[in-house]
């Protein structure tokens, strides 16, 4: 392939591997540790299950039918009714009822 | 387990723990990142893990066997036998009934009877991945550019390591194996990661899925139905859909790997923005298309020989590169055209040196280029290659016909994926930076808001991405 001439800033400084990083250096230099990484991924998790507690219930439904599964699957409706109740499923309603607007969308005169 | 998913959050989260709790032991978290890779392989279907398994071991001892000798015969042999190995599963699970296919249909134009029995064999994902990962460590222990890997768990990982292993990118031994051989001092570049991870799930749930369903699937399976201007508006569709699956896909894998304290080279760089096609390749699937470069275009001459032999050594390569995409005649059709194209575009470089140097001359080139990449996604995208001359025969009519497959949304979700291939990298950067001074528990909270925003925009469900049956 012709990528024989590719850019000297992903040409190999490491034998023939091609070494540019996909994060650049001088990304890297500020950064975190495992314990940080593991603290960002609980949060977000967690507001997640908040802000999307419906998909949560789909989620536990698609996976299977068993009676340990059941159980979560109950909490998992209880949490969404929680959540409901606080009124934090509203966002994920309005973004989705916007993207319907949006896919029904035609061009002027597209009925004619 | 698809990274936008539930389960692959879940499963990422235990994993972040385990790495948490092994901080100060490299060689545990290896050995349950190995483990967590297997696992992650085993939810496609467990029987896949033994092939894993085969190729990983394939390649070990091959490296131990090439490094413990001196003598050029041996050393051939042994890397000609584990190349053998790789190529032989690669071809049994992916080409095997393409070949009795082709053979079939060969015998029925040479008016003979007999015709061999299909074995229907289930393509296990990944395995020209990691068919790719195996071939690129050996043959660069072979060359001496890179140290044979004498820890068993290292090179398991390389081979497996969850992030690359289903669809790329394609990690060179030299590039990954060094960073197994001791625990980065540099900290975890959370911020840049979470961003790709973010834009990744963006391109893939929003603009790649909806390009699907809406507008490229419906005209993919039918284009006689359709009038010239839904054709064309379907094909830039597939060529920004494809382009937003796959490279959303690439910044996830940098981006969970970028989390776990690993690099990845980048393997996507605004390819549509290329002025040549040359530069084309140079941007798009960059893992893929350096390593064709290294490890078949150098090896059979590259442009070492003269031109004729350089034009022949490009053809080779788009040709075995388009059938590493798929068994089938029509991504053969996709490497020719694309071999062809960069042939004639190597023959006429004096004139296109002389002509790009005016900015008017060079948007030509970008539009020029773009469309020729286009009608290699319609080879590449359609059903077979009668489906693929029907459509093209579509544009000879129906101009007049407006736009209805491809409603407003469509063309607005078309126009930021190209947008995005005109936006300055300072942009990523910026963004990097400000998300860099926010606490770990805001950037949980943002990346938390922004996920369900990005899930509660998607369809419903989620499809699984294009380079997974690659």
């Amino acid at each position: 392939m012709t990528v024989e001439d590719i850019p000297p800033a992903t040409t190999g400084s490491l034998g023939a591997a091609p070494s540019a990083d996909a994060i650049p250096a001088r990304l890297r230099r500020s950064g975190g540790s495992p314990r940080q990484v593991f603290r960002v991924t609980l949060v977000g998790t967690l507001v997640l299950a908040m802000l999307a507690s419906r998909d949560l219930v789909t989620w536990t439904e698609r996976l299977g039918d068993s009676r340990a599964l059941e159980a979560v699957q109950s909490l998992a409706a209880e949490w969404d009714g929680m959540m409901a109740k606080l009124g934090l499923v509203r966002p994920h309603e309005e973004l989705r009822l916007a993207i319907r607007r949006l896919l029904d969308w035609e061009w002027p005169g597209g009925d004619d | 387990m698809l990274f936008p998913t539930s389960g692959f959050l879940l499963f990422f989260l235990v994993v972040a723990a385990a790495m948490t709790l092994l901080e100060r032991r490299f060689a545990a978290q290896k050995a349950v990142l190995v483990i967590a890779s297997y696992y992650f392989y085993a939810q496609w279907d467990w029987r896949f893990c033994f092939l894993l398994a085969f190729s990983s071991t394939v390649s070990y001892a091959a490296g131990r066997l090439i490094g413990a000798t001196t003598d050029r015969d041996r050393r051939r042999l042994v890397l000609g036998i584990a190349i053998a190995l790789h190529l032989g599963l690669l071809g049994t699970f992916k080409y095997l009934d393409f070949f009795v296919l082709s053979a079939n249909e060969l015998a029925r134009l040479l008016g003979l009877q007999h015709e061999l029995p299909f074995f229907e064999v289930l393509l296990p994902v990944g395995i020209s991945f990691f068919t790719f990962h195996g071939i690129s460590y050996i043959v660069d222990v072979y060359r001496g550019d890179v140290a044979v890997c004498r820890n068993p768990l290292d090179l398991a990982l390389y081979m497996s390591f969850f992030p690359q292993l289903i669809a790329g990118p394609i990690v060179r031994a030299a590039y990954f194996l060094p960073q197994l051989a001791r625990r980065s001092a540099e900290p975890i570049p959370i911020a840049p990661a979470l961003l790709l991870i973010l834009g990744g799930l963006f391109k893939k749930v929003v603009i790649a899925n909806y390009l699907a369903i809406g507008l490229v699937d419906p005209v993919f399976a039918a284009p006689t139905s359709y009038g010239a201007p839904d054709l064309l508006f379907a094909v830039y569709g597939y060529a920004v859909q494809i382009y937003c699956d796959f490279s959303a896909y690439s910044d996830i894998a940098i981006g969970v790997a970028a989390l776990l304290g690993f690099r990845f080279p980048a393997n996507f760089n605004q390819p549509y923005r290329a002025e040549r096609l040359r530069e084309f390749w140079q941007r798009w699937h960059i893992s893929l298309s350096t390593w064709l470069r290294d490890y078949l275009y150098k090896p059979l001459g590259g442009n070492r020989h003269g031109k004729l032999k350089a034009y022949r050594n490009l053809m080779v390569t788009m040709l075995l590169g388009g059938i590493w995409h798929g068994a089938g005649w029509k991504f053969v059709a996709w490497g020719a055209l694309h071999g062809g194209g960069l042939a004639l575009e190597r023959l006429f470089e004096p004139w296109l040196a002389h002509h790009s140097r005016h900015k008017a001359t060079r948007v030509i080139a970008t539009v020029v280029v773009f469309h020729f990449v286009c009608l290699g996604w319609i080879f590449f995208r359609a059903e077979d290659f009668e489906v693929a001359w029907l459509y093209i025969a579509g544009f000879g009519s129906g101009w007049s016909e407006g736009l209805h497959q491809a409603g407003p949304f469509m063309v607005a979700l078309i126009a930021i994926g190209m947008a995005g291939q005109f936006t300055s990298a300072a942009l990523f950067e910026r963004a990097a930076a400000v998300l860099g001074r926010v606490p770990s528990w805001g950037l949980g909270a943002t990346a938390g808001i922004a996920v369900a925003a990005i899930n509660a925009l998607g369809p419903e469900g989620v499809a699984p991405f294009i380079y997974f049956r690659f």
